[in-house]
């Protein structure tokens, strides 16, 4: 018995080394925790910890192991030294802004041997401008924590939506966003939807998908709570492109496109996880009448407006649709409006 | 950032190309190497900051992979050297890492045991300065993968035939211990059919009688073949023999310094056909013409 359940965790083992299912473009699925217990067994911390072990102490080391003089170690700590020239340049890069912080407190020190997780969401396609180059952010979460964390850090401007129409009241614009109201959201990772279930109204909107796919010859999916599942949890493949829903219907596209062990150089401040390190940035809109501006309105069925419909900031909007004393001149319909470019 | 990997790759094996013509595995020829062509300033062709990072990046992500099997013993310390050598002298800050997947680290593992059992110190010391000098990501993958699904034209995957070792797969069919069974179970089969038919029946001779000694030459004969084949196509000392105690003695041999190497190596690589022009030589080609065209005052 003993050597049957050493075979077969030796298989497992095996299965968790990850390797490619389509050369350079993605991997086969393997489990997050089991791969970082794989890579620290065969490791000595002191290759992955954040300080450095004194070189004497090194030097004692290496000339022990070896078996060789001191005056060797000499010889080629000469021979191999940096006989290159090095240039120490500063390069200050705004997505390196985060690189090297470490936190105030140490108790935000992330642990050694955690494993840092890098995820591209895609922008969901919505313009035009995005039919050429595919507009991602890139965010790097921990091993450790949940999936709802990482749905927390995602900016789309899709949470950020007002719904009404306000032309009759423009100054009764209320304060309440989509992210507030419509909490649902899932991601779909490897056969299994990770459901948001923190609020009370939240609901399983992957149920829909669910029903139809049972419907056709799909196999089962599973359902999972997001909060509950972390990352060293998941079955994943690097490089394969997985879905996160939220607002019912605004689907991004995720890919998983490195997995690895954290590193001395990296941000090690935990509080500051999940790490934004890439964001595409978009053109603002500007209102139409001044191009200076960055619009808040959009106006349809508008007898004044030039194009239908169109954008206005909340001060030409004002001039243009109101009189002195506040009287709304003409027929229209106005809908507040939050440009893409709100996250830049 | 992709359109600099052809060349970077061919500048890159020129560079190997050269340390393999020296038939050492010591790191003084390597830096003897590095300093003719001025190697270091591979980097001082993007000064603009951030693509400087992209640009070490890149240079990373091609040069890992000979530090890796097929490759050979020499070409692998070759690569280490160059990783080494170009992960110091990157001039993005903080450094660019190396990357090394979980599914290589055995084969890394081994050459290190191997450099050690060789007694090749400065193999060693360089491996485990990198190591102490935080050089590496421990990754899942060698390179970020983006789901990336129309590219390749095969180019970018195509190893260099002259690094790696000759095809041997004869050889390990064939082994000292295959043949050795083979030849039991042949005693045994003519042993069975003496036992059955008092007569021997020649009707019944369906295997060759001397089958395990004409395997035997026959895979000689190969591998004679493939030395002088080898030794015909290329003019400068390649691996050679796929045999195993024949090439590690040499890989492993401790040369000096010898200076008379170094006119020899210009000669050889200029005799090795099909070998893409350098950086440097294309920029030199080109200078000379431009020098030429220019009116004199």
């Amino acid at each position: 018995m003993a050597k049957c359940s050493t075979l077969m965790s030796e298989q497992k083992q095996h299965e968790n080394v990850p390797v490619y299912e389509f050369m350079d473009v993605n991997s086969k699925e393997f489990h997050v925790g089991t791969f970082r217990d794989l890579w620290l067994d065969v490791l000595n911390p002191e290759v992955y910890s954040y300080s450095d072990t004194a070189s004497e102490i090194e030097d004692v080391g290496f000339i022990e192991e070896m078996g060789i003089e001191p005056k060797t170690l000499e010889e080629l700590k000469s021979i191999c030294r940096d006989t290159v020239d090095r240039h120490e340049v500063y390069a200050n890069e705004m997505e390196m802004i985060s690189v090297g912080k470490k936190p105030d407190n140490l108790r935000d020190l992330i642990p050694e041997g955690e494993i840092i997780l890098t995820f591209n969401i895609m922008y969901p396609i919505l313009f035009q401008r995005f039919k050429h180059v595919r507009a991602y952010q890139t965010l790097q979460v921990l091993g450790s924590q949940k999936l709802s964390d990482l749905r927390d850090a995602i900016c789309c401007v899709s949470d950020l939506q007002v719904f009404g129409e306000f032309s009759n009241n423009p100054d009764m614009v209320p304060q309440f966003i989509s992210k507030d109201h419509y909490k649902s959201a899932f991601f779909f990772f490897n056969g299994t939807f990770f459901n948001d279930t923190r609020f009370p109204e939240c609901q399983d909107i992957s149920t829909t998908t669910q029903e139809w796919a049972r419907t056709r010859d799909f196999p089962e999916f599973k359902t999972a709570k997001m909060e509950d599942t972390s990352f060293y949890d998941l079955k994943m493949k690097v490089g394969f492109p997985y879905l996160y829903t939220h607002q019912g219907d605004c689907e991004h596209v995720v890919i998983l496109t490195d997995v690895r062990l954290v590193h001395r150089d990296d941000c090690l401040d935990i509080k500051l996880y999940p790490l934004i390190t890439h964001k595409h940035r978009v053109v603002t809109r500007k209102c139409s009448v001044c191009h200076l501006y960055i619009s808040r309105w959009i106006t349809t069925n508008d007898a004044f407006a030039p194009t239908e419909p169109c954008l206005f900031c909340d001060q030409c909007f004002r001039m243009f649709h109101y009189d002195d004393e506040g009287n709304k001149l003409g027929d229209f319909l106005a809908y507040a409006y939050v440009d893409p470019g709100t996250f830049n | 950032m992709d359109h600099f990997r052809e060349p970077v790759k061919a500048d890159c094996e020129e560079l190997l190309g050269r340390f393999q013509a020296t038939e050492s595995v010591r790191y003084e020829q390597f830096v003897q190497i590095w300093k003719d062509m001025d190697f270091s300033s591979i980097f001082h062709g993007k000064p603009e900051l951030n693509e400087r990072r992209r640009f070490a990046r890149l240079i990373l992500s091609v040069v890992s992979p000979y530090f890796l099997p097929p490759y050979t013993f020499q070409i692998r310390v070759g690569g280490l050297y160059l990783l080494y050598g170009l992960f110091n002298t990157q001039l993005a800050t903080p450094r660019e890492k190396i990357r090394i997947a979980l599914k290589d680290w055995n084969d890394v593992t081994q050459f290190q045991k191997d450099a050690v059992n060789a007694q090749h110190y400065d193999v060693v010391y360089v491996f485990r300065k990198l190591l102490s000098d935080k050089a590496f990501y421990f990754t899942a993958m060698p390179t970020p993968l983006n789901f990336r699904i129309k590219r390749e034209d095969g180019k970018r995957r195509k190893i260099c035939e002259e690094f790696v070792d000759p095809p041997s797969r004869p050889q390990e069919l064939v082994t000292t211990d295959v043949l050795e069974e083979i030849a039991n179970i042949h005693e045994h089969y003519e042993g069975l059919k003496k036992a059955t038919f008092t007569e021997p029946d020649p009707n019944l001779d369906i295997v060759q009688q001397n089958l395990v000694p004409k395997l035997n030459s026959t895979i000689l004969t190969y591998c004679n073949w493939q030395i002088n084949h080898t030794k015909s196509e290329q003019q400068d000392a390649g691996e050679g023999p796929s045999n195993q105690e024949a090439s590690k003695s040499r890989r492993h041999r401790q040369t000096e310094l010898v200076s008379e190497a170094a006119p020899d190596i210009s000669q050889k690589v200029s005799s090795k056909k099909k070998r893409f022009p350098s950086l440097k030589t294309r920029t030199q080609l080109r200078f000379k013409t431009q020098g030429k065209s220019c009116p004199p005052r």
